[in-house]
């Protein structure tokens, strides 16, 4: 109790905990992290603001011979620990579970684009196509070559699928393509494929569908980028 | 268990993504207190009801912040003595009235010409309608204890009572505008160590809101509010729901609700991009430093039902 009291009343306190996170910013980018937890237009932000956080963190160090130290409010040690969580414990998020909650509304694509050849086409282009053309017969026979985590929203057949975010996981929207599984493959919810095969047309609830039938499935570890903007 | 790990992970997404905003806002603050003598800029601000709100709100041109950075800046001009009315009107409008999120709005929605004047007059609209409302109830029944103290010091003696001050000399005339912006201007060091106090105080509340909705949206399927979406009233308070519980900054917020705004009624996707940076769970916890809970729960109560008048009268014109 005493050495809390003791901690709480030091000086260098404040600068140490400021440093922490100024760390925590930079270490998660350092250690990839970010590129699951915010859209790519951030990234040079939170480690400018990183650098700067450690900068002053520092600096305050070095100054703090001329100033009196007052008593740290007892949560800037819990601030402290959260920082500390944030290191030990990396983000490990299941992209089914939080997808399966969230409604399939994928945001147009944030810059001007055309249509690439089907086999070039990424499963988010895939399903922006199948929105702008939804008529099923338009693809039927394309090749298609995409990879994705394997969706599972409660009451529908598992789906592939991949999370775009414009700003941070918070947002993120769930692009999904209907897969016709093969009788052998068991996918669970969160495994990763590479699926090579061709569009095709289903009739699911009574309404004829895209549906992707794969020729070859990989089983892949997650993409070090594994979110589209 | 894996639902937990998806909390941490969005509560890691929203804090970091929030940080360097709220670093910039103090940084703000910290320069605005540094470079202009605080006595001087502040007694030239306007004190008329209906002026000071509309120059507090414009000021968000000059210092372009999302909401979390907003905070600390309001704290400031208020800290400083500035006109009620000019901090609210700053803190309520300013997130929306900034370059950066007026350009973010007209990239996500350049089709929709109605929600690029829409949005900033809306904001504009609650801003002083709440700055009015906050205006009614008494300076030492509205704003935190330690900001009330602060702001007492900035004010000059003849409109205040020693003890409504708590320090002073008895039978001292009021302090010059000179002598008093020389004792209040910080030395470098000291002004370092007031912000790096006021970062890891604010800080400290922005992983809380976080935390807080991180965990409501992870348990709340957004799929359930969005569904609510072709009902003029039920979709205007769903839409406000989830900008409550999102979170994001006001400056990407527009290109959220690109996302589902096929889906809903044009006046829930205007509460949805008005709610949202004036109240959200992140905020809840910084509003704390300044003001009262009782005020905050006011706050909070009026720009809903604003916003859902708002979002109402919009889907009865039909835009």
């Amino acid at each position: 109790m005493r050495s809390l009291r003791h901690l709480r009343r030091s000086a260098v306190l404040p600068p140490l905990v400021l440093t922490l996170w100024g760390w925590v910013l930079v270490w998660s980018s350092l250690s990839s992290r970010l590129d699951l937890l915010l859209n790519a237009a951030f990234h040079p932000v939170v480690v400018i603001a990183g650098v700067v956080l450690m900068l002053l963190g520092l600096l305050q160090l070095r100054l703090l011979g001329r100033r009196r130290a007052g008593v740290a409010p007892l949560v800037w040690l819990l601030s402290a620990g959260v920082a500390l969580l944030i290191l030990v414990l990396p983000p490990e998020p299941s992209f089914s579970d939080l997808a399966a909650s969230r409604p399939d509304s994928l945001p147009a694509a944030p810059s001007l684009s055309f249509f690439l050849p089907p086999e070039q086409r990424t499963l988010t282009e895939w399903v922006r196509l199948l929105r702008s053309q939804p008529d099923p017969e338009l693809h039927a026979g394309d090749p298609v070559r995409i990879s994705g985590f394997v969706l599972d929203r409660p009451g529908e057949p598992l789906q592939l699928a991949r999370l775009t975010v414009r700003c941070c996981l918070a947002d993120a929207t769930p692009a999904g393509l209907p897969v016709d599984w093969p009788e052998e493959a068991n996918p669970q919810p969160d495994q990763w494929f590479s699926i090579e095969g061709t569009m095709i047309v289903q009739e699911r609830n009574g309404v004829p569908v895209s549906v992707v039938k794969p020729n070859r499935m990989t089983l892949i570890p997650r993409p070090d980028r594994p979110l589209e903007p | 268990m894996t639902r937990l790990a998806t909390a941490w992970a969005i509560f890691q997404g929203l804090l970091i993504e929030a940080l360097p905003f709220l670093l910039l806002g103090v940084t703000i603050a910290g320069l605005a207190r540094w470079m202009v003598p605080q006595s001087a800029w502040v007694r030239r601000l306007p004190r008329n009801p209906l002026l000071a709100p509309i120059v507090g709100a414009l000021l968000g041109f000059a210092l372009p912040a999302c909401e979390c950075g907003n905070v600390p800046v309001a704290r400031r001009l208020l800290a400083s003595g500035a006109p009620l009315g000019t901090g609210f009107g700053f803190l309520f409008a300013a997130p929306v009235l900034n370059p950066i999120v007026l350009a973010s709005t007209w990239a996500a929605f350049p089709d929709k010409t109605w929600l690029l004047w829409a949005r900033p007059a809306g904001a504009f609209a609650i801003a002083l309608a709440l700055s009015a409302l906050l205006g009614l109830i008494p300076e030492s029944r509205l704003l935190q204890a330690a900001l009330l103290e602060e702001r007492r010091l900035s004010q000059p003696l003849s409109s205040l009572g020693l003890l409504e001050r708590r320090t002073g000399m008895v039978g001292v005339g009021p302090a010059r505008p000179e002598r008093q912006s020389q004792t209040t201007a910080l030395a470098p060091h000291e002004l370092l160590s007031h912000s790096i106090r006021e970062f890891l105080s604010l800080l400290t509340l922005l992983v809380l809101g976080s935390a807080l909705a991180a965990v409501v949206q992870t348990w709340l399927p957004r799929s359930w509010l969005l569904a609510l979406g072709s009902a003029p009233t039920l979709s205007v308070l769903a839409l406000m729901l989830l900008a409550l519980v999102v979170s994001v900054c006001s400056s990407v917020d527009a290109f959220l609700a690109l996302g589902f705004a096929a889906q809903v009624t044009p006046g829930a996707l205007l509460a949805f991009l008005l709610l949202g940076p004036v109240v959200d769970l992140k905020l809840a916890g910084l509003f704390t430093v300044l003001l009262t809970p009782r005020a905050i729960a006011i706050t909070s109560l009026a720009a809903s039902l604003m916003v859902l008048l708002i979002g109402q009268w919009v889907n009865l014109i039909q835009i």
